[in-house]
């Protein structure tokens, strides 16, 4: 388990950097992380890096092929794909995240509560979670778009609402690990009040499920707002958006296929780096696999 | 000696789904001043439950009965808040394991120091510098460049002394140490038990001990209270208990020890099993196990003072028997004639 003292002298130098990446979920997860930051970046960078305006329509380029000024092609009403997937991942990333630090905030305390109080709480509190849980949840979405209107603010509040339960519950059950080991006992010995128990021990040690579950359900999110979107329920046109441009590239696949595939590789590209950093993050966080 | 710590015919009963458990039953103690205590039995005979009892951390399913007095104060008529003052800065716990009783994600020194923070209200600094000057107490080496390293880069005897050196933060009248050392191998123990005589030594703790190795017991203990199946049997004086155990249960536990004067030949065994608690015997709970086995053990046997220094349950001593109005037993068997226990 320890190595010996005079082995750890030469490994303390190149430790931090390690620790750091395997923290962040090895090189998997570093692979994740850089595409992801990446995406962050053009997402922002959108007005400096589009060679043209998303929602310019140039009459003469219907459908046109890619060229080298516009390297996507254009879609049927002559926009430039490019500029448009890149404006696309500021709403996409915008739900993703937005979506999962809401769920987190709220199925957090639910989940931490449940768990480490027990007994009653907890089997009333889960009840209640599987009640949200039985629904399906595009349906879930769908029966609030209903209610309040499509757009994707409403889009990211139905994916939160979607999400608490899963949130709650990964929470929980790594709250009922932690709660049982002995340095929890031993911080009560010493006399820490459960407040301090909880935010102190139970929270940095519990987090990191909770932590690969909120990447995984990122990579979900962008695809359940892309699927509403494309149903006509989240994002409204002209706004673009990856799901709304497959909508409007689905007439035209066999003559214009640039106008599909193009925001189709879009989705895979920022699904497929939020799972490779909840993949890392799972080996790193989650070695037995709660998250699962 | 005064006494720090007084129990009173405490009894803990746990609530299950079938029924009660009774972990504990009527267990009086008196603990003194710069004592240590060891308490030995098997495993599953309440040593445990009841040094939580004392600390105020049993589950909420248990029932603690009696009176529990620390400096003549009631424990069981204060308040959770006032409690939870109490433990880590009056009373203060080791535990078995070394292995999981140190948060992983935080370094060591500063699990010493968030006991010193939450019972004083000191600087970070502050609490640093005690937490260190506590590692170095307990023999860290190199405690500062050690402090900020979590627990799986100390090996066990070190992490264990780490648990100590948290639990003697803010100087406790009462240190409980359950199973310090088992988890240990043989050298790290024998280092493990000088460090807590040596503290015990030097800070005036009074310590309760609690350990299944009588060896253990041995070698740091002043008096020895032993325990078995939820009832405390036999209190004595370290020599004494070792040189002439009186209680049938006692006796059998030092000739299942293995020792130089008996080489070669097999350890006796204590035949029978242990009574279920969820349904125990009404009176002394080894008489199912006891070859001396009479009538009146079908009632519990009072823990009386045999002599002005031992303490003994059984119905076998005159002492006890007294109490009943009983005359003694007419062959009482001597301490050192060899019995015959159960079956072999």
């Amino acid at each position: 388990m320890t190595a010996h003292p005079v082995a750890e002298v030469g490994k303390a130098a190149r430790a931090p950097r390690r620790r750091l990446r395997t923290r962040l979920g090895g090189r998997e997860g570093l692979a994740g992380w850089t595409i992801v930051f990446i995406l962050i970046a053009v997402a922002i960078l959108a007005p400096i890096l589009a060679p043209h305006s998303p929602e310019a329509i140039d009459g003469n380029r219907i459908l046109a092929a890619p060229t080298a000024t516009h390297p996507f092609g254009s879609d049927d009403l002559g926009r430039d794909v490019l500029s448009r997937v890149l404006y696309a991942y500021r709403v996409s990333l915008g739900i993703a995240v937005g979506s999962v630090l809401l769920a987190m905030a709220v199925g957090l305390p639910i989940g931490v509560f449940a768990g480490y109080v027990g007994g009653w709480t907890d089997l009333i509190l889960m009840r209640l979670i599987d009640l949200l849980l039985s629904f399906p949840a595009l349906l879930l979405a769908i029966s609030l778009i209903a209610i309040l209107g499509p757009g994707s603010l409403v889009a990211l509040l139905a994916i939160a609402i979607i999400y608490v339960p899963i949130m709650a519950r990964v929470v929980r059950s790594s709250v009922l690990v932690v709660r049982g080991q002995a340095y929890v006992r031993g911080a009560r010995a010493r006399g820490a009040s459960h407040l301090s128990i909880v935010r102190g021990h139970v929270l940095p040690n519990a987090i990191g499920p909770a932590l690969v579950q909120a990447s995984v359900l990122m990579a979900f999110a962008i695809v359940i707002e892309a699927a509403l979107s494309f149903l006509g329920l989240g994002s409204q046109p002209p706004t673009p958006e990856l799901g709304l441009m497959l909508a409007d590239g689905n007439n035209y696949l066999t003559q214009a296929p640039w106008v599909e595939i193009f925001p189709g590789l879009g989705i895979a590209i920022s699904v497929l780096a939020f799972n490779l950093i909840g993949d890392g993050l799972r080996r790193s966080f989650d070695p037995n696999g709660i998250t699962r | 000696m005064t006494a720090l710590v007084e129990l009173q015919d405490v009894s803990v009963d746990y609530a299950g789904h079938g029924g009660s458990v009774s972990a504990v039953q009527n267990v009086s103690l008196t603990l003194g001043e710069n004592e240590t205590f060891g308490l030995v039995g098997e495993s599953g005979c309440g040593k445990t439950t009841l040094s939580m009892a004392l600390m105020g951390l049993l589950p909420a399913s248990a029932r603690v009965t009696g009176q529990l007095l620390f400096r003549g104060q009631d424990l069981l008529a204060m308040s959770e808040a006032e409690r939870r003052q109490q433990r880590g800065d009056e009373l203060s716990m080791v535990f078995q394991d070394p292995a999981t009783s140190l948060d992983p994600t935080f370094g060591i020194g500063y699990q010493v120091a968030e006991t010193v923070r939450a019972h004083r209200r000191v600087s970070r600094g502050e609490s640093k510098a005690r937490a260190l000057a506590l590692l170095r107490e307990v023999g860290i080496p190199a405690a500062e460049s050690r402090y900020a390293d979590p627990p799986h880069r100390l090996s066990g005897g070190m992490r264990q002394r780490v648990v100590m050196a948290a639990a003697l933060a803010n100087d406790p009248s009462l240190l409980l140490a359950d199973e310090p050392t088992t988890a240990l191998d043989v050298t790290i123990q024998a280092q493990v038990l000088d460090l807590l005589a040596e503290l015990q030594r030097k800070h005036g703790t009074t310590i309760l001990l609690i350990a299944h190795d009588l060896g253990v017991v041995a070698q740091i203990c002043d008096r020895v209270g032993v325990m078995y199946a939820g009832q405390l049997v036999e209190v004595a004086p370290v020599a004494e208990l070792f040189a002439a155990p009186r209680h049938p249960y006692t006796r059998a536990l030092l000739e299942a020890l293995p020792s130089r004067g008996r080489r070669g030949r097999s350890l006796r065994v204590i035949g029978g099993q242990v009574p279920d608690l969820s349904d125990p015997p009404s009176g002394c709970r080894f008489a199912d196990r006891c070859p001396h086995r009479m009538d009146v053990c079908a009632t519990v046997p009072p823990l009386v003072d045999s002599d002005s220094r031992r303490r003994i349950a059984c119905w076998l001593d005159p002492a006890t028997r007294a109490t009943a109005g009983l005359p003694p037993v007419p062959a009482a068997p001597t301490p050192d004639a060899p019995i015959a226990v159960g079956p072999s």
